[in-house]
């Protein structure tokens, strides 16, 4: 009887000191507040999209050179957009830029517009940006655009994992 | 014993050494068994079954490494094991959301992961290997990770300099700055500037008992259309520096009496013919002319007026000074005459500029201010305030001092307080043991410490003598950062070459200029190296880039270059001598090195190079999309109608090569123009001339 009993208490035993206490996660935090900053929807200024850092800086770059003729109201006042023919498409335009490459949008910033064909009102930023700027401003490009940006089919660089 | 006895004694005692045999031999196994289930082992186990779920299994596991991970940096102090877990945290291949964590790969930043580690930048335990001691606090250990939204606080400990990149630590550190914690506390890198609150030697002259009464019950002018002030918070930093003390009845009659009496000496008496005042009284456009003469010195530059449009009350104007809608209601006639003729001359430090006001104009202001800005209930709810009794008089004396009034206002024999307050300048380093919470019910981290001090100083101790300020949400936040940011000074000297300094530059001003400079307050809204004000162009290079002509011109007659502005450079009624001892000195010593003014003036103008610049701005390059010539033309930049008498063409030919250069951070991109077309381009600006394009024309080819 003894022995049964002190093989059932060595058993627990066993088991309490093994089983380390592991907790169940908690719920995702909210987005937003764990975001490095956030962005007014354009076309809803009820909704806020969270953005990393990389967009962040974009967002910061966009302000300092782009939002004057890439927007329709500016920090400092009416936009330029409407001085500038033909009409440069707004940012957030997800039907219009949602189909252009990261490529093409990274030339069209660093050439201009008349080395990609387009208007040549559109400046060259090539040596006034660096190539990590260009990247930050497309990330920011993407993260508000509307309908929102689906990265193509075609991966760049991730692996997706095998179902 | 006998012999069967004896067998029974030794078949329990087998039986005994068989169980013990087995209970040691599972209690050495509790051991490794623990060993083998450690929480950072399964996730190591956890990565090698992820990664060989996957394409890229070679090289996700190529470091693979199955004992602990760990990124050790001696001269900062910091051993970070974070990499034991989250072994994905740089493989580009893992960026994507559907990853699981701890694998995920961190989202691009500055600095590299596998220099720096993670608990420069989360906080956290680096040293430890299991989830919550890493990433909570435990009893024995005490940083838990910093919230995500207060990132940019660990940014601010080694760069003590603002960076473009952390707009919420900057925001923070700016609030810091303009709310004058720095009268009551010691921070890290934030100097206590010259100025406080106004100084109230002579306040008596200037306000009445029962406004300062009001005022401080309830430190707020703005006042929505149903008549509630407004305490939204800093949000349009439309509040009021001065904070909410709780004074109790007694101790607003003793501090307002108090205050009423400081008379150090008195305004200057204006000292106008009774004739030509009466004179000016009868006219009756006086108010609106007054109006006029308002708007036309640009006041709302700096000041601004509340205005209600469709029931929203909104504020319009800038925040240099004081907002002004009620102001006639506040202040008293002859102190308003006497600190619009010479505002040094009651406040040494104000950033008001000496207007160069004739006598009539003056007069025309003031009676504008005293009829118009005006709120006849400013006043109501404020009890009958006789004359200060002696004890009332002295009982404010003590209360000034009880509540620290003296650490952000001047009073002329009164010790100013330093350090009224704790030191905070390492608070963000501090562990939660040594933060005192009190009864307050808040949670046990630092930044909920932080922002309920911050929030109610009250709730945390009911005897703070902390005032109350009302922030926004997003205030809250950036204030809370930058107090996370100062973690004292730097714990090894090794550490000491991580910090990147703040400049703290000066610009001293002497002679002719300097007394000009002083007398119009240049520096509040201009930067001269470094030194002043972000509201208005920097003039460190104002030599090289305007001509002489032209500083004179628009010093006596300011005219806005971009039809955007709202915010505009007032009319100082500058005399000539005034307007060319600036020009002289803008030429002399606000010149860029890279500007070379001989060989670009030298250059020949002919009508062909010219042509090939008008050429070149409005097709090959299409400057007018943010440049104005003309009527036509975009307004990014500024108006060239007039960029022959304006610039210099040797700035114009640097600027060309490369705006940013001579203007870091400008919105113009630089092109790769060719030497030729810089000319020409030059050439073509240069007969740009606002008396008319014909005689530009003609102008441009001598």
């Amino acid at each position: 009887m003894n022995a049964r009993l002190a093989l059932v208490m060595a058993c627990l035993f066993a088991l309490t000191a093994t089983s380390a206490c592991r907790k169940k996660s908690a719920a995702p935090p909210d987005p937003l507040r764990r975001a490095y900053d956030v962005e007014t929807d354009w076309n809803d200024p009820q909704k806020m999209i969270p953005l990393n850092y990389q967009e962040a800086q974009g967002k910061r770059l966009f302000y300092a050179d782009c939002v004057w003729c890439h927007a329709d109201s500016t920090p400092a006042g009416p936009s330029n957009r409407s001085n500038v023919t033909p009409a440069p498409p707004l940012m957030n335009d997800g039907a219009t830029l949602n189909g252009e490459s990261d490529e093409y949008l990274r030339n069209i910033i660093m050439l201009g517009g008349s080395a990609m064909g387009k208007s040549a009102m559109m400046p060259p930023y090539g040596q006034t940006i660096g190539e990590k700027e260009a990247n930050q401003l497309i990330a920011y490009i993407r993260a508000i655009a509307q309908p929102p940006y689906q990265p193509s089919a075609k991966p760049q660089s991730g692996y997706p994992a095998k179902q | 014993m006998a012999p069967e006895e004896m067998g029974k004694v030794t078949q329990r005692l087998r039986l005994w050494f068989a169980i013990s045999s087995v209970l040691f031999v599972v209690v050495l196994a509790i051991s490794p068994v623990k060993d083998l289930r450690h929480e950072w082992k399964q996730y190591k186990r956890a990565y090698v079954r992820y990664a060989e779920s996957r394409p890229d299994t070679k090289r996700l596991l190529a470091d693979y490494n199955p004992d602990i991970d760990q990124v050790w940096i001696p001269e900062m102090n910091v051993v970070d094991r974070c990499t034991t877990c989250h072994q994905g945290i740089s493989k580009n291949s893992l960026a994507d959301a559907s990853v699981p964590q701890p694998f995920r790969a961190h989202p691009p930043i500055p600095h590299s992961i596998v220099n720096w580690g993670c608990v420069i930048c989360h906080r956290g335990q680096g040293p430890a290997t299991e989830v919550a001691e890493a990433h909570t606090t435990t009893l024995a250990w005490e940083q838990p990770m910093l919230p995500a939204r207060f990132i940019q606080g660990p940014c601010g400990s080694c760069h003590l300099a603002d960076r473009p990149e952390t707009p919420k630590l900057n925001r923070g550190r700016a609030l810091i700055d303009r709310l004058h914690c720095t009268g009551c506390h010691r921070l890290q890198n934030i100097d206590r500037p010259a100025m406080l609150g106004p100084d109230l030697s002579n306040v008596g002259t200037k306000v009445s008992r029962a406004w300062i009464y009001k005022w401080l019950k309830e430190p707020r002018t703005i006042v929505d259309a149903d008549g509630n002030t407004v305490t939204n918070g800093y949000l349009t930093e439309e509040e009021p520096r001065m904070p909410f003390f709780k004074l109790s009845e007694d101790d607003l009659r003793a501090l307002s009496g108090y205050l009423s009496t400081l008379r150090s000496h008195p305004m200057e008496s204006s000292s106008i013919n009774a004739a030509v005042l009466a004179k000016w009284a009868k006219n009756p456009e006086t108010v609106s002319q007054g109006e006029t003469r308002f708007r036309q010195m640009f006041c709302s530059t700096c000041h601004s007026l509340a205005v209600t449009r469709a029931g929203e009350t909104k504020l319009i104007g800038g925040n240099i000074g004081p907002e002004l809608t009620k102001v006639g209601s506040k202040v008293n006639p002859e102190w308003l005459v006497g600190w619009l003729r010479n505002p040094a001359g009651y406040l040494p430090h104000t950033r008001m500029p000496r207007y160069g006001w004739t006598d009539e104009d003056l007069y025309k202001v003031t009676r504008y201010i005293r009829e118009q800005m005006v709120d006849p209930d400013l006043l109501k709810g404020v009890p009958a305030l006789e004359q200060a009794s002696p004890a009332e008089i002295k009982r404010g004396r003590e209360l000034f001092l009880e509540k620290g009034c003296s650490s952000c206002h001047v009073i002329e024999g009164v010790p100013p307080q330093k350090d009224f307050g704790p030191d905070l300048s390492a608070l963000g380093a501090k562990n939660v043991s040594q933060l005192d919470f009190g009864q307050s019910k808040i949670p046990r981290t630092l930044v909920s410490y932080i922002q309920a001090k911050l929030t109610d100083p009250s709730s945390v101790n009911p005897s703070a003598r902390m005032p109350k300020f009302n922030f926004a949400a997003g205030d809250l936040d950036a204030i809370t950062t930058a107090l996370l940011s100062m973690t004292g000074p730097p714990a090894t000297s090794a550490l000491q070459h991580q910090v990147v300094p703040r400049d703290t530059p000066t610009f001293t001003a002497a002679g002719a200029f300097g007394e000009v400079y002083t007398r119009y307050r240049c520096y509040v809204c201009h930067k001269f190296n470094g030194y002043g004000g972000d509201l208005a162009p920097d003039l460190s290079y104002e030599g090289s880039r305007a001509q002489r002509a032209w500083l004179i011109s628009f010093l006596k007659k300011p005219q806005t270059l971009r039809p955007t502005l709202v915010l505009r450079m007032p009319e100082f009624n500058m005399s000539d001598k005034e307007a060319a001892t600036v020009a002289d000195y803008l030429k002399m010593v606000l010149q860029h090195p890279a500007v070379n003014p001989d060989e670009a003036n030298a250059r020949a103008s002919t009508p062909q190079l010219a042509a090939l610049g008008k050429q070149l701005y409005e097709v090959k390059y299409q400057c007018q999309s943010c440049h104005t010539i003309g009527s036509g033309g975009g307004y990014v930049g500024p108006n060239l109608n007039n960029a022959g008498n304006w610039l210099t063409p040797a700035w114009m030919e640097a600027w060309l090569k490369n705006p940013q250069a001579l203007v870091p951070g400008t919105i113009e991109p630089r092109r790769a123009f060719t030497p030729q077309e810089i000319q020409a381009l030059t050439a073509y600006l240069m007969t740009l001339r606002h008396s008319g394009p014909a005689a530009a024309a003609g102008r441009g080819a001598q």
